[in-house]
């Protein structure tokens, strides 16, 4: 049996490189910017003054940020994992290889890809030691020796990657069914409660308020903690109601759809309308944050007194902070969407080729896929920059007036959060073609 | 006109090593059910595909007989092919292969709306040939709502709701119980010769090919034996 099962998981994939060689690139990006995190956070530490202590806050909000898109990342691949190995699986289980014993092999899998990903990962990190030793905070470059982790940081990434890659493959693996027959997604109908919208707007109501009597606190961490506070519900907010919003649309397309590629993307949302907002999450969060923080920082920065260097030297590390957290978050969302949508396809191979067998153009497919993605992230970049403005609002007038700068780099945050979830369905055509070809 | 729908000739196709047809001669007379029957692996379903234009034969012709003349099939590049599919064909497979989530009706009617025929007509032409098959009151199910047999009937009307003028199916009833094959038959072959189509069925079941009007028999990539059904060969 073991012997048997080993070569079962060792034989190549039918289903082309592109499988197993996304989820790797996925951990590999995922190490190298938690790596360039910890490293360039490191030199804060060092520091004992008490701009230090808002630094090293600042740092840690910026990996929990990372953690979200990370967590959801670690999920889809372990599912593309599974899927990938559709086959193997389902010869496991005609086998008589227990529900458990498969799912623990399959959990296994994404580790080690995992790990061989987390790997490849420290190599890129070894590799963008020199520029990440450029970037200045308060006023002076990091420096090689300020960004080079040592031996047990490293060790300790590795090992977290990997056991959030098999914490998120247990959850993954919960939204699929590994029978004798195949790996399918679970068919559940999406209940989502009107209670949902309530909650939501009493926290978005409460997160105004808390911007509202910002002005009146007086010391900076209150102002940062209530910052974190507003920013934390909201986002939470965006969570709940993000999937009914993304359902409220596709309802409505569904029935308005007159073309075969609108008719099937607006179908395909429905079927899992929160499996379509996981996809483009990562993309609320950061154009949320883009406002949150481009206003938060103008407003700061409106505090400051012209000659308080180190303060005004924070506000530039702050932004400094932010489009590193912003770039790493585009860079999960992007890799996100592709091995989402390479898990997507493998899983529909049969249907994607009897449909090309049909006569459907495979631009037609590809169109509908990418409309199935694209108008829930238009929804929620949208929805979510509007969220973030309407909580901003008691401070925006202000703001826009004091860096009008700001209302460019949202506009820019959204255009290029758009961007790379088109580059990861792009990157997923030539599996489709392939699939669609049989 | 030919008699003959679809003409094949000297059809060969390998995959590296494995000679899956090896020099295949038939024709399909306009009107007819035939049955293609053979054990697994030999060459049934590579047969349907080329005749369908799905896949090309490394060598041989496959003509194809419509109203407006004689269409030579293997010359056709990928997208003529994939038009003639989806104009002049239907399918049917053994898992239905239906968009799970599409309504019954949206999944017939989709297949009309890829020729270019608006939605709400498409829809109502769906509607129709569920009711025939049916399916009354379950059009706006969705696939996993169905059961085996209703599912495969869905995918009856999809193959028919275009007017294709020939129908090809690989095992349409190889997952279903013997009851239900039965019925599932029977609509297809209403819906095809009934109606003066003609119908290309890939069949195991002895029953099936029993209600054809033709059986030929493959072993190797070859065609090694041709009946009529009830005459013993
Ligand atoms: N795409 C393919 N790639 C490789 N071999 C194939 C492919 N399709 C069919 N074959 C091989 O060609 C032979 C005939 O297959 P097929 O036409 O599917 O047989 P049947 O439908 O009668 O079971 C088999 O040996 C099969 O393994
Ligand atoms: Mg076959």
């Amino acid at each position: 049996m073991i012997a048997r099962v080993a070569w079962l998981l060792a034989r190549p994939g039918t289903s082309g490189a592109a499988a197993s060689l996304l989820p790797v690139t996925a951990f590999a990006i995922v190490t190298s910017l938690l790596l360039t995190v910890l490293g360039g956070a490191q030199t804060f530490w060092t520091w004992t003054d008490d701009f230090g202590v808002t630094y090293q806050a600042l740092a840690v909000v910026a990996l929990v940020l990372l953690v979200v898109p990370l967590a959801s990342l670690g999920g889809a691949a372990a599912r593309l994992s599974a899927r990938r190995r559709d086959d193997r699986l389902a010869t496991l289980r005609l086998l008589g290889a227990t529900p458990a014993t498969v799912s623990a092999l399959a959990v296994l899998e994404s580790v080690v890809l995992a790990v061989a990903g987390a790997l490849a990962g420290v190599v890129l990190y070894f590799a963008l030691v020199p520029l990440i030793a450029l970037i200045p905070f308060r006023g002076e470059a990091l420096g090689i020796d300020g960004v080079l982790l040592g031996v047990p940081a490293l060790a300790g990434v590795v090992a977290g990657v990997a056991l959030l890659a098999a914490g998120s493959a247990v959850l993954g693996l919960r939204q699929v069914v590994i029978s004798p027959l195949g790996v399918r997604t679970k068919q559940e109908a999406p209940k989502l409660h009107w209670l949902r919208i309530v909650i939501g707007i009493a926290v978005i109501a409460i997160a105004f308020l808390m911007m509202s009597v910002l002005q009146v606190a007086g010391s900076m961490l209150v102002i940062l903690a209530m910052l974190g506070a507003a920013f934390g519900g909201t986002i939470a907010v965006l969570n709940l109601i993000g999937p009914w919003v993304i359902r409220l649309v596709a309802q409505s397309q569904a029935r308005r759809a007159k073309t075969p590629a609108r008719l099937l993307a607006a179908r395909s949302v429905l079927e899992s309308p929160k499996a379509a907002w996981r996809q483009v999450s990562g993309v609320a969060m950061t154009s949320f944050m883009a406002v949150f923080a481009g206003t938060g920082i103008a407003l700061l920065g409106s505090f400051g007194e012209a000659g308080d260097v180190e303060a005004m030297q924070l506000f530039a590390d702050i932004r400094t902070g932010i489009l590193i957290t912003v770039v790493g978050s585009f860079l999960m969302v992007a890799c996100s969407v592709g091995v989402n949508q390479a898990a997507g396809i493998l899983d529909r191979g049969e249907l994607y080729r009897s449909l090309d067998m049909l006569g459907m153009p495979t631009p037609t497919m590809d169109t509908a896929r990418r409309r199935a993605v694209m108008s829930p992230l238009r929804i929620t970049a949208i929805g979510s920059a509007v969220t973030a403005a309407v909580v901003m609002l008691p401070l925006t007038g202000a703001a826009i007036i004091v860096a009008p700068l700001s209302l460019a780099v949202i506009a820019g945050v959204l255009a290029s959060g758009i961007g790379v979830v088109w580059l990861g369905l792009l990157a997923t055509k030539p599996m489709l073609e392939r699939a669609a070809a049989g | 006109m030919s008699s003959f729908v679809i003409e094949a000739s000297g059809l060969s196709k390998s995959f590296g090593q494995t000679h899956a047809l090896a020099g295949v001669d038939l024709q399909v007379r306009t009107g007819e059910a035939i049955a293609i029957m053979g054990a697994s692996g030999s060459g049934k379903t590579t047969l349907l595909h080329c005749l369908a234009g799905i896949t090309r034969p490394d060598a041989g012709t496959v003509g194809f007989q419509s109203g407006a003349g004689r269409v030579e099939v293997t010359a056709l590049g990928e997208r003529e092919r994939s038009r003639l599919r989806r104009e002049a064909y239907g399918f049917v497979f053994q898992q239905g292969l239906l968009i799970p989530e599409l309504t019954a009706v949206e999944n017939v009617a989709l297949a009309l709306m890829l020729n270019g025929m608006p939605r709400a007509r498409a829809e109502e032409y769906g509607r129709g040939w569920l009711a025939a098959l049916g399916l009354a009151g379950m059009e706006d199910r969705r696939i996993g709502q169905l059961s085996g047999g209703q599912a495969q009937r869905v995918a009856i009307a999809r193959a028919q709701v275009t007017g294709a003028s020939v129908v090809f199916a690989d095992e349409p009833t190889g997952a279903l119980d013997s009851a239900t094959s039965a019925e599932v038959m029977q609509a297809l072959l209403d819906s095809t010769t009934g109606q003066g189509r003609t119908l290309v069925v890939v069949t195991h079941d002895a029953d099936v090919a029993g209600r054809c009007s033709r059986i030929v028999d493959m072993r190797d990539g070859r065609i090694v034996g041709e009946r009529v059904p009830g005459v013993t060969a």
